[in-house]
């Protein structure tokens, strides 16, 4: 499947969803003027990714996917957003693909290791918290 | 005695380009860059979605009935150690009651009831095409330590002046 790459602006993500590099990213900042409008293609690349996986024999799926989210902020709307990539990323797991879900945050920003956790427990996600460097 | 420090005084329409104007003045404003970084990103995500409300909450119009200026308003001010973000925007009477609502019952709330509220409002909503009504507010509340005041000041028939202030400790 062709990847995805969307670059990031003053107010949206940078997004990379590149299997044959077996790397999903999302870093930046999140509050694009339509949440929406932003989201919606990624959300349908996970799904057309997702179906063309679980149409694959076991053995012929991808291997482990490496996914890091490098948020430096996201607003409340694109919270949902990032919840519901997250729900589709579990519908990968479930068909058996193994996530290495890396949740950055700088030291000392409780808000994001606390929200992390959150979207962690809300979708049945195991994440690796990691301190930031930036 | 101490001196209040104010960093943004706004007063006018809230578009989408007037809130990258207003981030940018937080951001470039010289006791931003020296605040310990959590703090920076609570004050910041804070205006922000103080700004987000009145982008979805405010009324188009700017003049009451009676042609007194009604515009939306944003001030972050710095006294001692809190940063307290004002905002104030018309809104539509027959809003009144839910948005009274919501912060009533988020100020009755602790953290953990606030986090259980958040949970259940985040996946109730999403995905869904609506405005996002409640999780902001809810966001808002965590990051506070204080109840969240807000007033409403009824204008006329048709609409009421809605006040917010918010405080972050530093």
């Amino acid at each position: 499947m062709e990847k995805l790459i969307i670059e990031s602006t003053v107010n949206s993500p940078r997004i990379v969803l590149d299997p044959e590099e077996k790397k999903f990213e999302f870093s930046g900042e999140s509050r694009p003027e339509n949440v929406r409008n932003f989201y919606l293609p990624v959300l349908e690349w996970l799904e057309k990714f997702t179906t063309n996986q679980s149409g694959l024999k076991e053995r012929e799926r991808t291997s482990a996917l490496n996914c890091l989210f490098n948020f430096e902020y996201f607003n409340s709307t694109s919270a949902k957003y990032i919840l519901d990539i997250f729900k589709s990323l579990n519908a990968l797991h479930l068909l058996g693909i193994e996530l290495e879900i890396k949740w950055l945050y700088e030291e000392d920003d409780e808000d994001m290791l606390e929200v992390g956790e959150e979207m962690s427990r809300m979708s049945k996600l195991e994440f690796e918290y990691v301190i930031s460097d930036a | 005695m101490s001196k209040e420090e104010v960093i943004i005084d706004f007063r006018g329409p809230i578009s989408f380009e007037t809130m990258e104007g207003l981030l940018n003045e937080l951001k470039s404003a010289p006791m931003f860059s020296e605040l310990r970084k959590p703090v920076r990103k609570r004050l910041y995500g804070t205006v922000c979605e103080s700004i987000d409300n009145i982008y979805k909450y405010a009324a188009s119009n700017l003049v009451d009935s009676q042609g007194t200026s009604r515009a939306p308003l944003l001030t972050v001010k710095k006294l001692d150690n809190i940063f307290t973000i004002s905002v104030g925007n018309l809104v539509l009477n027959e809003l009144v009651d839910n948005l009274r609502n919501q912060l009533e019952r988020i100020n009755q709330l602790d953290n953990d009831a606030l986090r259980t509220l958040y949970e259940d409002v985040i996946n109730r909503e999403a995905g869904e095409a609506t405005t996002g009504a409640g999780l902001g507010l809810i966001t808002m509340a965590l990051r506070t330590e204080v109840d969240i005041e807000y007033s409403f000041e009824p204008v006329d028939t048709g609409y009421s002046f809605f006040t917010m202030k918010i405080d972050i400790n530093t």
